[in-house]
């Protein structure tokens, strides 16, 4: 249509030069934002990959198993299990926490909460994630580490301690610790998510359950629940997202130990906490394998990526069949 | 659609380029220097322990010489990588380089190291009930971090602290997770006390403790002893100095418990005159005639290459530091340099450039 207009040289000796050029240009700046963002991507996987080469080489795909980081010059052997495995163990942990607390905290501000509590609990809420990473983990440190071995893990060991994971001595610092430390961080990410996906559930659909004889608690779980299904697993991975990637806090928390430990109490390390304390500070071949756990990291953070697309691909199918089967039903 | 997405993909190439291109040349620059002119800046960076020494060494050396000195405080491997790339004009280095580092850092033109600060590290540790001040000795320190001393009152340390009244509380060593001149030096001198940990552990500025718990600089150590009960770890001199930690004696080879300060580096330095290949000097072995001297102690080095296009200037730079720069030490808990250092120093400079 543009074109067809443009084509006609009347219109088109009309037109200014501003106009003329305004379409060119939008295409031209648009590509050259969309070009940067993926020249940023194939950069940075690019620099990774050449700085990790002297320990890809050295190691190869064996270092994802090896259980063992030591940088002394004289032995110089390095591997990722260490890490890999705290930061899926504290990761998974902080989600097991975090995503039903978010939608509770969700469902208490959209459905349940008088109109005047909703904006400052909100609030309050989204500040949790405007507390700097550094300030937590020193809050850590100080204030919940204590409290983790003086109080919660002693409960968790002498009720849970055959488990090997809550056996062995109670820490301030570990696993558990940086757990808590990321349930808090990534909590008022998947609430603010699941909150606006939780008020695009249609009214319509909330007051036929009600009509119907839903009681709230009914209704929450058969309409705003499945409806939300793919925002809520959107928000949760978004959550484990942060909680993967998160370095300082970590790193201030978790103890800093290069060998994979049984107990969630004790000391480990992770991915991103790892780089972080050590990076700056080293040379050779500890930095190539340092930029490799940075590889393994960013194909750790595209795979969660995928996996959640999927998810939500799916679930949305299925979400509508269910939807369509109640109504059915009903 | 295809075209397009190819236009997108060409564009995205063209400029991986570029910003790559962009970033060798930058760096070709940078190594190749300004060059010339008396008064070019000297850009360095490394250690962390020197840095409060160079903060004071820059000021004072740009009014004296209009030579302004930039300095990163990155961590010794830091300063040993990018002096090895040539990025800065020196590096510095808590420990002194391995024979693998200099054949690397070799590879475009030889460098020299030479010791231009000189401190100690200082165990600290808490214990409730325990008497301040414990006794220890090298034997039982490296026990501990070795994980075979669990308990505050075992027999090892019952016997250096007769009549004290020890609790039976669990020992948590903390150390550094992150690299350290302190470790360097700690290690170094568990290493030269203990053969289970010289081979167990071994001697660098990071190292693979086989127990405890690891936190991040100084304060970090600082906060996980203070925050443990029946925890010790270690850290700077400094920092010991300023803090409010619980410090343990710690038995020198004279059989004496020496209160660690400057005058005690000072006279552990006074006890040893060797001065190893590559101005290597270490504290750690000090002579049974070494009357309070303190067993921690240790040099930090800088790293420069003998080529280079700012010789001028970092001659007068590092002469200055060896030299009048000394006296800021002892306010920063630093020790001066002894004599046969600044003068095998001042051998090593004249090789610059030449």
């Amino acid at each position: 249509m543009e074109a067809g207009a443009l084509s006609n040289p009347v219109l088109r000796a009309r037109r200014n030069l501003t106009d003329r050029i305004g379409d060119p240009l939008l295409r031209g700046l648009s590509g050259l934002a969309a070009a940067l963002a993926v020249a940023v991507i194939v950069g940075i996987v690019y620099e990774v990959i050449h700085l990790a080469w002297p320990a890809i080489q050295r190691f190869g795909i064996g270092f994802l198993t090896t259980n063992d980081w030591n940088p002394n010059p004289l032995v110089q052997r390095f591997g990722a299990a260490p890490f890999l495995y705290g930061t899926v163990v504290t990761s998974l942990i902080a989600i097991l926490f975090a995503a039903p607390l978010s939608i509770a905290i969700s469902i208490y501000l959209t459905e349940l909460a008088p109109e005047r509590v909703r904006r400052p609990v909100a609030t309050l809420v989204d500040m949790l994630a405007a507390i700097p990473t550094v300030i937590l983990g020193l809050w850590g440190i100080l204030v919940l580490g204590p409290f983790m071995r003086d109080t919660i893990e002693p409960a968790l060991n002498s009720v849970l301690g055959f488990v090997p994971i809550f056996g062995g001595d109670p820490s301030a610092f570990g696993y558990l610790t940086a757990a808590v430390i990321l349930t808090i961080m990534a909590t008022p990410i998947i609430t603010s998510v699941t909150r606006e996906v939780f008020e695009t559930v249609p009214g319509d659909l909330k007051e036929a359950s009600y009509a119907l004889g839903a009681t709230r608690w009914e209704m929450v779980r058969q309409v705003v629940l499945p409806y939300s299904r793919p925002g809520i697993v959107g928000a949760t991975i978004l959550g484990l997202g942060r909680a993967i990637g998160e370095a300082i806090a970590v790193a201030q928390v978790i103890g800093g130990a290069y060998l994979i430990n049984a107990s969630l109490f004790h000391t480990g390390g992770t991915l991103a906490a790892q780089i972080a304390s050590q990076f700056q500070n080293s040379a050779g071949l500890q930095k190539a394998s340092l930029a490799y756990l940075g590889l393994i990291l960013l194909v750790f953070a595209v795979i969660v990526n995928v996996i959640a697309r999927v998810i939500v691909q799916r679930g949305g199918i299925k979400d509508i069949d269910v939807t369509e089967t109640e109504a059915a039903a009903l | 659609m295809s075209k397009r997405l190819l236009g997108v993909l060409l564009a995205a190439l063209a400029l991986t380029l570029g910003v790559a291109a962009c970033g060798s040349s930058s760096s070709d620059s940078s190594s190749s220097g300004s060059g010339g002119g008396a008064s070019s800046p000297l850009v360095g960076a490394g250690s962390t322990l020197v840095a409060p020494l160079m903060s004071k060494w820059q000021s004072d050396f740009a009014s004296k010489s209009e030579i302004t000195v930039t300095y990163g405080a990155i961590g010794s491997g830091g300063g040993i990588d990018q002096i090895t790339s040539r990025t800065v004009d020196f590096g510095a280095s808590d420990a002194p380089l391995t024979e693998e580092q200099f054949e690397e850092a070799n590879a475009q033109g030889e460098v020299e190291q030479i010791p231009w600060a000189l401190s100690g590290t200082v165990p600290a540790y808490n214990v409730s009930g325990a008497p301040k001040n414990l006794k220890l000795s090298g034997e039982v320190l490296a026990g501990i971090f070795l994980g075979e001393i669990t308990s505050w009152d075992d027999p090892a340390i019952a016997k250096l602290n007769p009549g004290a009244s020890l609790p039976s509380t669990k020992i948590t060593p903390v150390y550094r997770s992150d690299g350290s001149g302190d470790t360097y030096a700690f290690t170094n001198y568990l290493s030269s006390v203990s053969p289970a940990f010289k081979s167990k552990v071994g001697v660098s500025t990071q190292v693979k403790f086989p127990t405890g718990v690891g936190a991040e600089k100084n304060d970090g150590v600082a906060a996980a002893i203070g925050q443990t009960d029946g925890a010790i770890g270690y850290v700077g001199l400094a920092y010991a100095v300023s803090s409010e930690l619980n410090m343990p004696l710690v038995e020198n080879s004279a059989g004496e418990f020496p209160e660690p300060g400057v005058e005690s580096v000072e006279a552990a330095a006074a006890a040893v005159s060797k001065i190893g290949p590559n101005n290597e000097i270490s504290l750690a072995e000090l002579p049974a005639s070494a009357k309070g001297a303190y067993p921690i102690s240790t040099y930090t080095y800088v790293i420069v290459p003998l080529e280079t296009e700012k010789a001028e200037e970092m001659k007068k730079f590092i002469t200055y530091a060896i030299t009048e720069g000394q006296s800021y030490g002892p306010e920063l808990d630093f020790a001066p340099l002894p004599k046969q250092v600044v003068a095998a120093g001042k051998k090593a400079i004249t090789k610059i450039g030449s």
